[in-house]
């Protein structure tokens, strides 16, 4: 398949999975709804412990809405291809003649670029319920690192859909995982708080680089090029494991003919 | 060849024979079927693991951005993680029957429908409080949290007085999901409302007004408050009151739920949209 048909390929996936995902009420409410709720929540913590200056209003809209997009990514990519085994898809597109593992980018893309709606919202919802100023220290930075943070977190979620598929109740990891991310990646509590041996952890995952590369952007004092660069490095290494799961889960179901087998 | 001995006994469905039979029997069946999604490997990580790190995210946060202590998002978050039992557990007690087809034969029969409701709701407050006293072991454990012991009874009875609340607006919800394609929308929503409105991390008397309404309004809320009281060791005299207005909250949504349930059930056979999703 040409490089510009698998462009095209994973494109048509991702956008047809945003369409796809708008019409879920649960997405709706995890995307939309969800990040609002846990960012007036942090906000009102924030102000109630007289953090009120514009930086930290940004940081918790910030942090809130990449909690939107973890979550968003968690689920939409955790049932990613359970999802194509109960709509009965996942055989056809398994034999397709296009790379299954190209599908799967897509579809993966597809949530986490739907998750990031979060941040917008949230930004948003800072900026007429709370005052909050919307600045940027490097502006031309920040498109980078949105994308370095989609990269990563597109590249996470397919690692989880195809780790994820090992597990009969996908939804269940999803409520396990959602909390514990939100707190081990600093989404709004500083890595530094958190217990030495809860950091190296926090370092393997793309939101915390994902967060510190936007954050960095907006209201850092430094240009973040390790965090841009350690989201790259990690999509690359959560791509490999991703594609050498996905070739044993689908080896291993074809051998035991469990394919579409819930 | 096996034949029957004696001709089968009907009970007629008006008795109070009857009504318990339902109520006891068909709650527990309900809450067995219920088991199809709570059986270990889903229930560990949704109603262990869930609470575990809902209760260590929000000490984490709340003793970050305030100057409260961990213990104080402990309590609040220990008490608000039986809404997972109280409102998911009886949404899908609920909408289960009709998303598993079931729904259509159950109300076709003459059972009482009070009994039919009321043995759904059970099981779940006791869950709820089980997954509450499981949280409130965590945070005594780990995040500080200490219990007078002179008013252990009443912060228990707060607790249990809260969770039925909770279950209450939980079987409103569920009589909602009737109605609606997807009832755990609304279940999300209640739950993450409660977070927010009722004082599981902020005190009522710092949000603004109308969210204090609100607050007032929905379950938990004053039950939450006579348990931190009864925690710091204040009696029955001093929270019997907010335990009275938690109890009428919940009894307020219990009618209003059963209310609204027979609403829908006579709509959706006037219309024969039982099924329809």
């Amino acid at each position: 398949m040409s490089a510009e048909g698998t462009l095209r390929l994973i494109w048509f996936v991702t956008w047809f999975n945003v369409r796809m995902l708008l019409a879920s009420e649960f997405f709706i409410l995890l995307t939309f709804i969800s990040p609002l709720i846990f960012a007036t929540l942090a906000f009102f913590l924030f102000r109630s412990g007289g953090g009120t200056a514009g930086q930290t209003l940004l940081y918790v809209a910030l942090g809130a809405g990449m909690m939107g997009v973890w979550s968003t990514t968690l689920f939409g990519c955790g049932g990613a291809i359970a999802w194509q085994r109960w709509e009965g898809t996942l055989e056809l597109l398994v034999n397709a003649p296009t790379r299954y593992d190209f599908i799967l980018v897509g579809q993966t893309f597809g949530a986490v670029v739907f998750g990031f709606y979060g941040i917008v919202a949230t930004l948003a919802w800072g900026v007429v319920l709370f005052g909050m100023p919307l600045q940027a220290t490097y502006p031309l930075i920040l498109p980078l690192s949105l994308l370095a943070a989609i990269v990563s977190l597109g590249s996470l979620g397919m690692l989880i859909a195809t780790t994820f598929v090992l597990y009969r109740h996908a939804n269940a990891l999803g409520n396990l995982l959602e909390y514990p991310i939100w707190l081990i990646a600093g989404l709004l509590v500083p890595v530094a708080t958190l217990p030495f041996w809860v950091q190296p952890i926090s370092w393997l995952l793309a939101p915390t680089w994902g967060m510190e590369a936007i954050r960095g952007a907006a209201i850092g004092a430094e240009p973040p090029i390790l965090a841009i660069a350690m989201c790259f490095a990690l999509a690359v290494v959560y791509y490999v494991a991703a594609r050498v799961t996905l070739v044993f889960v689908l080896a291993k179901a074809r051998r035991d003919a469990t394919l579409s087998l819930q | 060849m096996t034949a029957l001995a004696a001709p089968i006994s009907r009970i007629a469905p008006d008795t109070l024979r009857s009504a318990w039979r339902v109520f006891w029997y068909g709650g527990r069946m309900s809450y067995g079927m219920l088991f199809n999604w709570a059986r270990p490997s889903i229930y560990i990580p949704t109603l262990i693991g869930g609470p575990t790190f809902q209760l260590f995210f929000f000490a984490a946060l709340g003793s970050y951005a305030t100057d409260r202590s961990a213990a104080y998002f402990a309590i609040g978050n220990a008490v608000q993680v039986s809404a997972l039992a109280g409102v998911f557990g009886m949404t899908m007690a609920i909408a289960n029957e009709r998303w598993f087809g079931t729904l259509p034969a159950l109300l076709a029969t003459p059972a009482n429908r009070v009994a039919l409701f009321a043995g759904r709701f059970m099981p779940f407050v006791l869950h709820g409080l089980l997954v509450s006293l499981y949280a409130f072991g965590l945070g005594v454990v780990f995040l500080g949290v200490r219990l007078a012991p002179g008013s252990l009874a009443v912060a228990g009875m707060a607790l249990l007085v809260t969770v039925f609340s909770c279950t209450a607006i939980g079987a409103l919800q569920g009589a909602v999901s009737l109605r609606l394609r997807d009832g755990l929308f609304g279940a999300n929503l209640v739950t993450m409302s409660i977070l927010l409105f009722c004082g599981v991390n902020i005190p009522l008397d710092e949000l603004p007004g109308w969210m204090q309404v609100v607050g007032n309004l929905l379950p938990f809320t004053h039950g939450l408050e006579a348990v931190r009281q009864a925690a710091a060791g204040a009696g029955l005299d001093e929270v019997g009151g907010l335990i009275a207005i938690e109890v009428v909250v919940g009894i307020a949504y219990a009618v209003l739920a059963f209310a609204l349930f027979s609403y829908l059930e006579r709509s959706a056979r006037r219309n024969a949209t039982l099924d329809i999703r």
